[in-house]
């Protein structure tokens, strides 16, 4: 049978439709991304628990140039996405196995350290990578 | 010497006849150009849509980057809008709910565009997401410009649709 339908129920079909596999994606994804927070838990770290670590902790300062020359956490390394390339390198170079690499930004609203931490874990395939919760604010309050 | 009755009918039959074949042809170029459009806008929603599927949590991440929406809806529109995009570019191809499929396409590229702007005019150093990982160098310009582009498409293709000069949607 020949139905025809007006834009907006064609509209509302496909919208609906689009429901089913976008659902059955948040199911299948579920483990790899929380409807709470843009940091998985298991991905961030309180400045209290990355000072804890040590010597252990490589400290990675995702803010722009001028931010990190103003002032930084001591040892950290610049690696911002303005010059992703050149400083990953220099990055590498420092970085071990068994380090826990531990990246902040501005604040907690800032999205430059989740970013960071995410390339580094796909491009570089690093895998104790963290997101400083509260990011450089955080560091000043507990300093 | 005057033309007899038959002669006149007959002449004004073969001009009837060839102008009638010049509007065919002309109908035929518009539909297959028509038609051409229909599969590189489909196209490129479906690509788009498929690389953002792939990577939800990315595109969830792009979302959030515009700060205009609380992080679980940016989550939700992650897992959501590739799947629409997807399904209404495969509309336009099988060209079934083909009106809605453009309709939603529509409103779905001024969006970005509009929040492309947005970014921008709020000096938010940040990539639209629009064709996920794909699209992650691009300048502005280049994302106004294929934004723009596609919107004139589909505006195209809309007017056309509404115009009558269109498919019948069946289902």
């Amino acid at each position: 049978m020949f139905v025809k339908f007006s834009l907006v129920r064609q509209a509302v079909i496909l919208a609906a439709l689009a429901i089913l596999p976008g659902a059955g994606e948040a199911i299948y994804f579920r483990g790899k991304i929380s409807w709470r927070s843009a940091i998985l838990p298991s991905e961030s770290v309180t400045v209290d628990q990355a000072r804890a670590w040590g010597e252990n902790t490589i400290w990675v300062d995702a803010r722009p140039d001028e931010e990190f020359e103003r002032d930084h956490v001591p040892g950290a390394i610049a690696l911002n996405e303005d010059r992703w390339n050149e400083l990953l390198t220099q990055f590498l170079a420092v970085w071990s196995p068994g380090k826990k690499v531990v990246v902040y930004c501005s604040s907690l609203s800032c999205n430059a350290s989740r970013e960071v931490a995410r390339r580094l874990r796909k491009e570089a395939q690093l895998s104790d990578v963290f997101v400083l919760e509260g990011g450089w604010e955080a560091w000043l309050k507990k300093r | 010497m005057s033309k007899t009755p038959n002669a006149q009918l007959s002449t004004s039959n073969l001009q009837l006849s060839g102008d009638a074949s010049t509007s065919n042809i002309k109908n035929r170029t518009s539909n297959i150009l028509r038609r051409i459009v229909d599969l590189i806008v489909a196209g490129v929603f479906i690509y788009a849509g498929a690389i953002k599927a792939l990577d939800p949590v990315q595109f969830a991440s792009d979302i959030d980057n515009y700060k205009i929406l609380p992080w679980p809806i940016s989550v939700a529109l992650a897992f959501y809008l590739p799947w629409l995009e997807i399904f209404c570019g495969f509309a336009l191809v099988v060209r079934l709910l083909y009106r809605g499929a453009l309709s939603i396409l529509t409103t779905l590229i001024l969006t970005f565009t509009l929040m492309t702007i947005a970014a921008k005019v709020l000096g938010l150093d940040i990539t639209c997401g629009c064709f996920g990982h794909a699209s992650q160098n691009w300048s502005f310009p280049s994302h106004l410009a294929t934004n723009l582009a596609i919107l004139a498409a589909l505006v195209v293709l809309s007017f056309k649709a509404a115009s009558g000069n269109r498919p019948q949607s069946v289902v």
